[in-house]
């Protein structure tokens, strides 16, 4: 990224004696290969408040994550648990010194019921019944949980869920709580009750390790702010003292880049339409519900929604993994509806999957065989029915030129590069196929700054040269800064229209819940109605 | 790149000599532990072999090699094709009944026997990849299945019209007529006995096998399915047909398995003709990293193991048997081996990625405008 | 190791001394023992000293130790090793082996320096036959097979009449059966077990046309798992014994202990095969052993031998049967004491032509 320069000037020192001291990490470091890992990290825990850990994706947040919680040990530096120094060999010793995790991915048994899951691999403690049971509704009484016991987990929504997990680790004893990206799954309203139990936790003495990369919610709810950068901390701030964008500079290094587009370039002609697009799911439950779509040549049309409402199935649709139960998709005024995935790439849909790892890219393969992949009939690749590795690999070098992918070779494997990296490939490969659409799953998600960047660079570059793209994405900035209009998907239907010059994010986050009345449904058990997809 | 070429070139060649090391130190602390004579079980494993033995390796690296290339086929896309075993003693059985009428003269009797034997392996194969992809019945299961039935159909079929010799208590189709057994080549010199004349057959298989895996779509495709699933669907790769074609393709290839000992050594299939070939070749597809020269090697060596059992028990005094524990032994060395190496590839890989980005970076920055 | 096996060994021997060294015959088959000729093909006047008779054992899947006919063979090579103090070398076929690894076994043996070399099992036969050519002056036995394939000046092939043997048997069990209702549990269904069904079924219907016989083989080639599996062989006569059969007869080799088992739960009655069962098997199921099958290849083996370290090299087909007494059956227990005169009678008209036992169902 190169952005040398800003100098840090913030990083400051806790003055606190360390009796105070919950946690006091000191020249953590940890070395991996090729990715970042962490480096010197340096900074201190008061007890009983929230303290943030902020960073870019791909900063280090997870490993530093991972070493306090015992999972990976540090290669150098050393961890203070109440003053007193800890050596963390495995997730056993840090429950052991107080510290419980809470995960994003919820490690939860969906057939078990919530004693059963919390008591999993705690018997010990208080029995798997009656005293269970007691302890479970004392903790959650004390912390306002409002956890039933005897619930089935499968029956609970996202923040049910993540509050069993929180009474796990407190069952366990934990007077230190690290919670990753707890709000990634939440809806906004159950952002506000997670906030109002970790001040209960706070209020109680325990200490509350929050990460995230959402700063509105670190300024909300934490009492210090550490900043990690590139592996390292950078700087412990006071959020009474910052405001959202000078957080987001610490984090970046420099100047935030904006996903804003330039003028309009939408045309009046459709190149892909949908028409009353119904995805019948496996209990008798619509996926999707008459989707009407249409997207212009030199258009971006945003989809928002939380996570799991159809956006996965609406793109399986178009790309024909899945068959449509009923409606139509045109591109260009064909009916593709009952094409196969490979016809469909061929006639010019463009495709940058949510999940790249598992549908972009073979991570084992060189970056020359992942550019055929998905072009495998197509020139420059393929002549007749023999692959054209000459052509292929001179095609991707000017791709890795073009798209500026960041690679010593064409040899390497694809899993050897940055997520961002192997996005700028993607995106690169995609393109080069002439695409009259471009289905773009959360282009950006788990790539940095700088590739964040060149990849809406692309985007817009595509809608520019007359393409319709349809975007979809968790990020509401990204949607609003890109888009030319947004569309928002709640439970396999689109519900409404927005226009990104005038739309906030606080009315995108209404109309993803329903809460703004253009459903009638209630927001809370939005997201446990579609599939659970919390990857 | 030619340096990342010429490390995993090394390492693929490190592994496995590592396992035969350690197979050499293991199968050395059995002996130990047994009392048999480490010493000498060496000299005799080691010894060179007769020109009639070299024969016999070569020979038995021929059928072990097509066996292992039709595994190979399955293992190329994750699909698990332990009926190779079964597919080939169909294929053969019906080979053989097919040469055995001498319907046609010499060589082209050869040639549509080998093509009866394909189809009906490839046939008995399709059954397991219709459950598979119509019923979602695990290969592994529908295959082992597949074999029990195959020895049964296959003996009970046998018993139907089987020819007994007179005084001989052993069973097996009519002899092919003379003029379709192959005499096979004289490749050795100093012994009577010759190579196989269908080693042509192996090798026009391994040289089909590397270009069409690795030189045409279809090759890709399956290539791309093997390594992952998910993304060939999304790369518009149709799974279903995939695993339907691959599995037939492997069973027509395990119908090959048979022929050189039909066509140059046996003359019929009957009670002796050999059996357990296909898990010999799961075994080798493993050893040489389903790599057309790689599984050449790897069933040279196994033949050559095969060939000492002997020696080992008239010259070194001990049990056949522990050539069934080396090579026991060498598949799980090799195995470990092959996944240390190949975490250590990528390892060195992201490692080398990682350090020339950073000079890369560290050179824009020197160069100052690169913000 | 089996005194009545031994016994009987020597007794064959000692007839086959008297029979002596006759004259060369060009009959195809002669019978083993008896007055008339044992044969002695070309060759004949190798004259060796006893210490230079080198022998070279192949034995088939199992090899020594299998409580089989290997170890049949083994128990006729020990004791001409005991009685000729000649040198001995055993190789053990391993389990699917191509013809090339027997043509190699072979081979290893003729290169080692062994003068004699017994191949033990059927499946040696393409490969005795070719080694047998490529070295003229080599002598090989071969064990179960007279086919051409293994015809050569220097070989003999060594073959019983199971036929005859399990005739005898069968008649015992239907003689003993109240029931009217016995079995055969077969080991695998190759042509040489089908030759022991024949038999016994003959020899029962000749005792009770109407009897009842359950028959049945434990697995099919190339599984030759059945000859080593006493669960297959337990769970095959249970089923025998609960349908009504109370005299079982198998020819399972290692599979017979499972026979064994079952008869003892039901109170039923098995018949051994091979050796004397009542004398090897288990301790605890001797009792339900009614007799055994004999098939005297100790004996052959020992023949053999014993001639080689004369001088003579045996060829051509020599045929263990009921005359020669390289068959029979065993009174152990005494449980058929009662009906041996009856057996030998059959015995005797089998011997003579009268009653021709069916090789093949």
């Amino acid at each position: 990224m190169g952005r040398g320069g800003l100098a840090i000037t913030t990083l400051a020192s806790p003055s606190l004696g360390s009796d105070t001291l919950a946690v006091e990490v000191t020249g953590i470091t940890k070395r991996f290969p090729g990715v970042v890992a962490n480096k010197d990290i340096t900074f201190s825990v008061r007890r009983g408040t929230v303290h943030a850990l902020v960073g870019e994706n791909g900063a280090g947040k997870s490993t530093l994550m991972k070493i306090l919680y015992g999972v990976q040990r540090q290669d150098e530096g050393t961890i203070a648990i109440n003053g007193a120094q800890v050596d963390l060999h495995s997730p056993a010793d840090a429950i052991s010194s107080g510290i419980g995790m809470v995960f994003q991915h919820f490690m939860l048994a969906d057939n078990l019921t919530v004693l059963e899951n919390v008591v999993l691999g705690a018997e010990r403690l208080h029995g798997i019944s009656g005293g269970a049971r007691r302890e479970i509704r004392r903790i959650s009484a004390e912390f306002g949980l409002d956890v039933d016991p005897d619930d089935l987990v499968a029956n609970l929504g996202v923040g049910d869920r993540q509050r069993v997990e929180i009474l796990k680790v407190l069952y366990r004893g934990a007077k230190i709580l690290i919670l990753d990206e707890p709000t990634a799954v939440l809806v906004p309203q159950e952002v506000d009750e997670l906030f109002d139990n970790l001040r209960e936790l706070k209020a109680d003495g325990l200490t509350v390790i929050f990460i995230s990369h959402k700063l509105d919610e670190v300024l909300s709810v934490a009492d210090d702010i550490t900043v990690i950068r590139r592996g390292t901390t950078v700087a412990s701030v006071d959020p009474k003292t910052v405001n959202a964008r000078q957080l987001a500079e610490l984090m970046v290094g420099s100047q935030l880049p904006t996903p804003e587009t330039s003028e309009s370039t939408v045309t009046d002609r459709v190149v892909l339409s949908l028409r009353d697009i119904t995805l019948a799911g496996s209990e008798g439950r619509n996926l999707l519900t008459d989707i009407d779509l249409d997207i212009h040549a030199g258009e971006i049309v945003g989809i928002a929604g939380v996570e799991g409402n159809g956006q996965a199935e609406l793109v399986e649709v178009i790309m024909g993994m899945r068959e449509p139960s009923a409606g139509i998709v045109k591109l260009e005024g064909t009916d593709i509806s009952a094409w196969e995935v490979r016809e469909i790439r061929e006639a010019g849909v463009g495709y940058i999957p949510e999940d790249r790892h598992r549908h972009g890219l073979l991570l084992d393969a060189p970056l020359w065989e992942n550019r055929i992949l998905g072009h495998q009939t197509e020139r420059p690749n393929v002549r007749g029915q023999l692959i054209d590795a000459k052509s292929a690999k001179a095609d991707t070098e000017r791709i890795v030129r073009e798209y500026d992918v960041r690679t010593p070779s064409i040899h390497v494997t694809a899993g050897s590069l940055s997520g961002g990296n192997q996005q700028k490939l993607i995106v690169g490969r995609e393109m080069s196929h002439n695409p009259k659409v471009l289905i773009a799953a959360h282009p950006t998600r788990g790539v940095d700054v700088g590739a964040q960047a060149s990849i809406w660079d692309l985007i817009r570059k595509a809608r520019h040269e007359g393409l319709g793209v349809l975007l979809i994405s968790a990020d509401l900035e990204e949607l609003i800064g890109l888009s030319d209009t947004i569309r928002v998907i709640l439970r396999g239907r689109l519900t409404g229209t927005f226009d990104p010059d005038t739309v906030t994010s606080q009315d995108l986050g209404s109309a993803m819940t329903g809460a703004d009345g253009s459903h009638d449904v209630g927001a809370h058990d939005a997201p446990s109605d579609a599939p659970q997809d919390l990857r | 790149m030619t340096n990342a070429n010429l490390r995993r070139a090394l390492l693929s060649v490190a592994a496995p000599l590592l396992a035969l090391l350690v197979a050499v130190a293991l199968t050395s602390l059995v002996l130990l532990a047994l009392g048999d004579p480490v010493r000498d079980v060496w000299i005799t494993m080691l010894s060179k072999p007769k020109p009639r033995q070299l024969t016999n390796i070569v020979n038995g690296a021929i059928v072990l090699y097509l066996s292992a290339i039709a595994v190979a086929v399955g293992f190329k896309m994750n699909l698990f094709n332990i009926g190779v075993d079964g597919q080939y003693r169909v294929g053969s059985f019906a080979a053989a009944l097919f040469a055995g009428q001498a319907w046609l003269p010499g060589i082209l009797n050869v040639i549509v026997a080998i093509i009866v034997s394909m189809a009906a392996g490839g046939l008995w194969a399709s059954l397991a990849a219709y459950l598979k992809v119509k019923r979602g019945v695990s290969e592994v299961i529908s295959t082992i299945m597949l074999n029990a039935i195959a020895t049964g159909l296959v003996s009970w079929l046998l018993l139907k019209v089987a020819v007994q010799e007179a005084g001989s208590n052993a069973i097996s189709t009519k002899v092919i007529p003379e003029s379709s057994q192959l005499a096979g080549w004289k490749l050795i010199p100093g012994e009577s006995n010759r190579v196989f004349s269908l080693l042509a057959l192996a090798v026009l298989v391994g040289a089909l096998y590397w270009f069409i895996l690795g030189k045409t779509r279809f090759g890709f495709d399956l290539r791309a399915t093997g390594s992952s699933e998910t993304a060939a669907v999304a790369s518009g790769v149709k799974v279903k047909r995939m695993v339907m074609t691959a599995m037939i393709a492997s069973g027509a290839l395990a119908g090959l398995v048979g022929m050189p000992l039909l066509f140059g050594q046996d003359y019929s299939y009957g009670t002796t003709f050999q059996a357990g070939l296909g898990f010999a070749g799961i075994g080798i597809a493993l050893l040489g990293r389903n790599h057309p020269i790689g599984i050449a090697f790897a069933a040279l060596l196994w033949s050559f193991l095969d060939t000492q059992a002997n020696a080992l028990q008239i010259r070194a005094g001990v049990a056949p048997e522990l050539v069934y524990i080396i090579q026991g032994i060498i598949l799980f060395a090799v195995v470990i081996a092959y996944e240390g190496t190949r975490r250590l590839d990528v390892r060195l890989e992201q490692q080398r990625v990682a350090r020339e980005l950073a000079a890369l970076r560290a050179a824009r920055v020197t160069e100052g405008a690169a913000a | 190791m089996r005194p009545l096996l031994k016994v009987a060994a020597v007794i064959s021997v000692g007839t086959m001394a008297l029979a002596g060294c006759g004259g060369s015959t060009s009959k195809e088959s002669t019978t083993a023992g008896g007055s008339s000729s044992a044969t002695s093909g070309s060759a004949t006047s190798s004259s060796a000293a006893a210490s230079d008779v080198k022998v070279g054992m192949a034995y088939d899947v199992g090899g020594r130790g299998d409580q089989s006919f290997n170890d049949a063979a083994a128990a006729g090579l020990d004791k001409a090793k005991a009685d000729f103090g000649i040198d001995i070398k055993e190789a053990t076929a391993v389990n699917g082996e191509n013809e090339a690894a027997r043509e190699e076994r072979l081979n290893q043996l003729v290169d080692a320096g062994y003068t004699n070399i017994v191949a033990v099992g059927f499946a040696y036969a393409a490969s005795v036959g070719k080694v047998a050519k490529e070295n003229p002056d080599v002598h090989f036995a071969i064990i179960d097979d007279a086919s051409d394939a293994s015809k050569a000046a220097n070989v003999a092939q060594l073959t019983f009449a199971e036929n005859e043997g399990s005739f005898l048997v069968g008649a015992a069990a239907a003689l003993k059966s109240k029931a009217g209702h016995i079995g055969f549990v077969g080991g695998v269904n190759v042509p040489l077990i089908v030759k022991f069904q024949a038999g016994f079924e003959a020899g029962a219907k000749a005792v009770n046309p109407k009897i009842k016989i359950d028959s049945t083989y434990l697995t099919q080639p190339p599984d030759f798992s059945g000859f080593g599996d006493p669960a297959k062989g337990k769970t095959a006569a249970e089923g025998m014994f609960q349908g009504g059969a109370d005299v079982v007869y198998h020819a399972a080799g290692g599979s017979g202990a499972g026979v064994f088992t079952a008869a003892k739960a039901a109170k039923a009655w098995a018949i051994g095969v091979d050796s004397d069962q009542a004398k090897t098997a288990e301790a605890g199921v001797r009792d339900v052993i009614l007799t055994s099958m004999l098939k005297k290849v100790d004996v052959a083996v020992y023949d053999y031998l014993s001639k080689a370290v004369k001088g003579e090299a045996a060829a051509g087909n020599i045929v263990y049967d009921l005359k020669a007494d390289g068959v029979g059956y065993s009174t152990t227990g005494g449980h058929i004491d009662d009906i041996v005169a009856k057996l030998d009678e059959y015995k005797a008209k089998i011997i003579s032509g009268e009653i021709k036992v069916p090789a093949t169902m």
